[in-house]
């Protein structure tokens, strides 16, 4: 009985564990990290066991969400096999996730890195939006999406958005469509925002990502929570404060007060009548950014507030960052257009959410209310989302890796080392 | 007929010439803010925004240490042209970025029904308009900086702006 290591290797976060498990066992930043106190790389799970993550420089072997440096891949990989998974490469099969359109050069270099390096016996490539579907539609029988056999999968991940449309558990490649923005750039959008209006936090990736996971929500109305946003003290229910860590008493930087940075929540959710919010945002004197001043200098802190909802605002029109891209309704409603007519009405009833960018509260209201105006009368418009959009595809492959003729589908080492990375390849549809 | 034979003898072209210079200069310099703007966009991928310079500072100790080491190796009169191709073959390892193995994959070349990652771009919007933000605050703006182009919303944000960052072409 061999085992197969599913290796859902994401930009930001690398998913690993054993198929046929629920859940991966290892899920670990994609980077090596050295803190400013230290002058050792800390590798992976090193870092997220890291006291004092400030000021960390980081390496990354992914440049906008492709492999690059398959020699810092190797010392992850190596430390997630031999001591969190604790498995032994040559005597297992490895399911390995790929971005879509991956470069020649690039599956090259991975073919290396697996059969070279490491020695696994067996492996197979699969995209993320396949395994999406693959778990959706084994998770609900009933639902539409397995009886349809097809659904448009939209990964919002670290790198880049995908909207992929699934037939019969492959992804329709001439379909799909890419929208460069993804959860690294909204926290880079977030650093330079705050960089600039508070304190400088240039360095301070995990710190940012932190503010954005936990403070970052999608607005439904922006021009109505723009001017909410302006209101003066207790009115202004987006305005919260985030403190940074001191190093003494507390090593992780915490929202100051909770239930005031979810105070937006009780807004009603006039996403249909955008005019009446205009209306209660009209009375109000716009108070220009004095109450900034009001920071409390004894301690390392800063207020937040049109930043949380303008940040996720990116995706849905990236053109306002001076991005000549579409936004994320757009990039849905053109994978779908270029797939066959009769395909349409289906694919806009089984769109799933996937991806940590997702994660934003409201995201998939936002998008369904974008949707709704580009899609003809009379198709439905149905967003699933995931329960833990980032584990989605591992999940996955972690079912396809369970399945009994899922060794039948792999390239082995002896038929790598035979015909070559290209001809193996051609085996993936990639 | 005569019409267009005269047009051969037409003096114009010089002329044009010059003002095409001109227009090529204007051009250069409204070109050096989507120049900016790409900039930021790409700044946006990167991995550590702060810490750049210190990174290029430990690659030259680094270096540096090589050097010594490398130094003291040939004092001891090791094998030269090892190192040279081992430091030649370190090169050639060296990470690229995406876009230099994109651009090495040739993906252009590729016949037009073949879907590549080329074609998967969404390109642009089909509405242009774009809102246009308060660099310093946020809140819808009006007013365009003059001398770079970034919007600011009121006379205080104005102020704060060129006290900041005009000209940087950091927003």
């Amino acid at each position: 009985m061999s085992n197969v290591v599913v290796l859902d290797n994401g930009g930001g976060l690398c998913k690993a564990g054993i198929g046929g498990d629920r859940d991966p066992s290892a899920v670990v930043p994609n980077c090596l990290g050295r803190p400013s106190s230290s002058k050792k790389w800390l590798v992976a799970d090193q870092l997220q066991a890291c006291e004092d993550l400030t000021s960390v420089s980081l390496r990354r072997p992914f440049d906008r969400g492709y492999l690059i440096n398959p020699d810092l891949e190797k010392e992850i990989w190596d430390r997630i096999f031999r001591s969190l998974l604790r498995v032994d490469p040559t005597a297992s099969s490895l399911l390995l996730v790929e971005p879509l359109f991956n470069l020649p050069s690039i599956q090259r270099s991975t073919d290396e890195l697996v059969f070279e390096d490491f020695g696994f016996r067996s492996l197979y490539v699969a995209d993320s939006p396949s395994l999406v579907h693959l778990y959706e539609a084994s998770h609900r029988p009933d639902g539409l999406i397995s009886r349809a056999q097809c659904s448009l999968v939209v990964d919002c991940g670290f790198s880049f958005t995908h909207a992929a449309p699934v037939l019969q558990n492959f992804t329709i490649n001439y379909a799909v469509k890419r929208l460069d923005l993804g959860g690294k750039a909204l926290t880079n959008y977030l650093k330079e925002l705050v960089s600039y209006r508070s304190i400088n936090v240039m360095d301070e990736t995990f710190l940012i990502d932190d503010v954005k996971e936990k403070l970052c929500f999608v607005s439904l109305n922006v021009p109505r929570d723009l001017q909410i946003a302006r209101r003066p003290g207790k009115d202004n229910l987006f305005r919260c404060t985030y403190v940074l860590p001191d190093g003494v008493e507390h090593m992780k930087g915490y929202v100051k007060d909770l239930d005031e940075a979810q105070r937006y929540l009780t807004l009603p959710d006039e996403a249909w009548f955008p005019s009446q919010g205009m209306k209660d945002g009209c009375a109000e004197v716009p108070e220009k950014p004095e109450d900034r001043k009001r920071i409390d200098l004894t301690k390392n802190e800063f207020n937040l507030t049109n930043e949380r909802f303008l940040v996720p605002e990116m995706i849905f029109r990236p053109a306002d960052l001076g991005m000549n891209q579409a936004g994320l309704a757009e990039c849905i409603v053109r994978a779908v257009n270029s797939c066959h007519p009769h395909l349409h009405p289906v694919l806009y009833e089984s769109i799933i959410l996937t991806g940590g960018s997702t994660l934003f509260p409201r995201f998939a209201q936002r998008l369904e209310k974008e949707l709704r105006p580009l899609v003809p009368d009379d198709y439905h418009v149905q967003i699933t989302t995931q329960e833990d959009p980032i584990l989605g595809v591992w999940r996955g492959g972690s079912l396809l890796a369970s399945s009994p003729d899922f060794e039948a589908m792999c390239v082995t080492k002896s038929e790598y080392e035979e015909l070559g990375s290209a001809r193996c390849r051609r085996r993936f549809f990639h | 007929m005569e019409d267009e034979a005269s047009g051969l003898f037409r003096r114009t072209s010089t002329r044009t010439r010059k003002v095409a210079a001109k227009m090529v200069a204007a051009l250069a310099s409204s070109d050096n803010r989507t120049q900016a703007a790409l900039a930021r966009l790409e700044a946006l991928e990167n991995d550590n925004a702060g810490i750049e310079t210190i990174e290029i500072n430990d690659d030259d100790e680094a270096s540096l240490d090589e050097d010594e080491a490398y130094m003291k190796r040939q004092s001891k009169n090791t094998k030269r042209k090892t190192r040279q191709a081992k430091a030649l073959e370190n090169a050639k390892k060296a990470p690229r970025t995406f876009l230099e193995l994109l651009q090495e994959a040739n993906l252009e070349s590729l016949p037009s029904h073949v879907p590549s990652y080329l074609k998967a771009a969404v390109g642009p919007p089909s509405c242009t308009s774009r809102r246009n933000f308060c660099t310093v605050c946020g809140y819808t703006a009006n007013y365009t900086c003059v001398r770079c182009g970034v919007r600011f919303c009121s006379c205080r944000c104005q102020n704060i702006h060129n006290d900041t960052r005009c000209l940087k072409f950091v927003t």
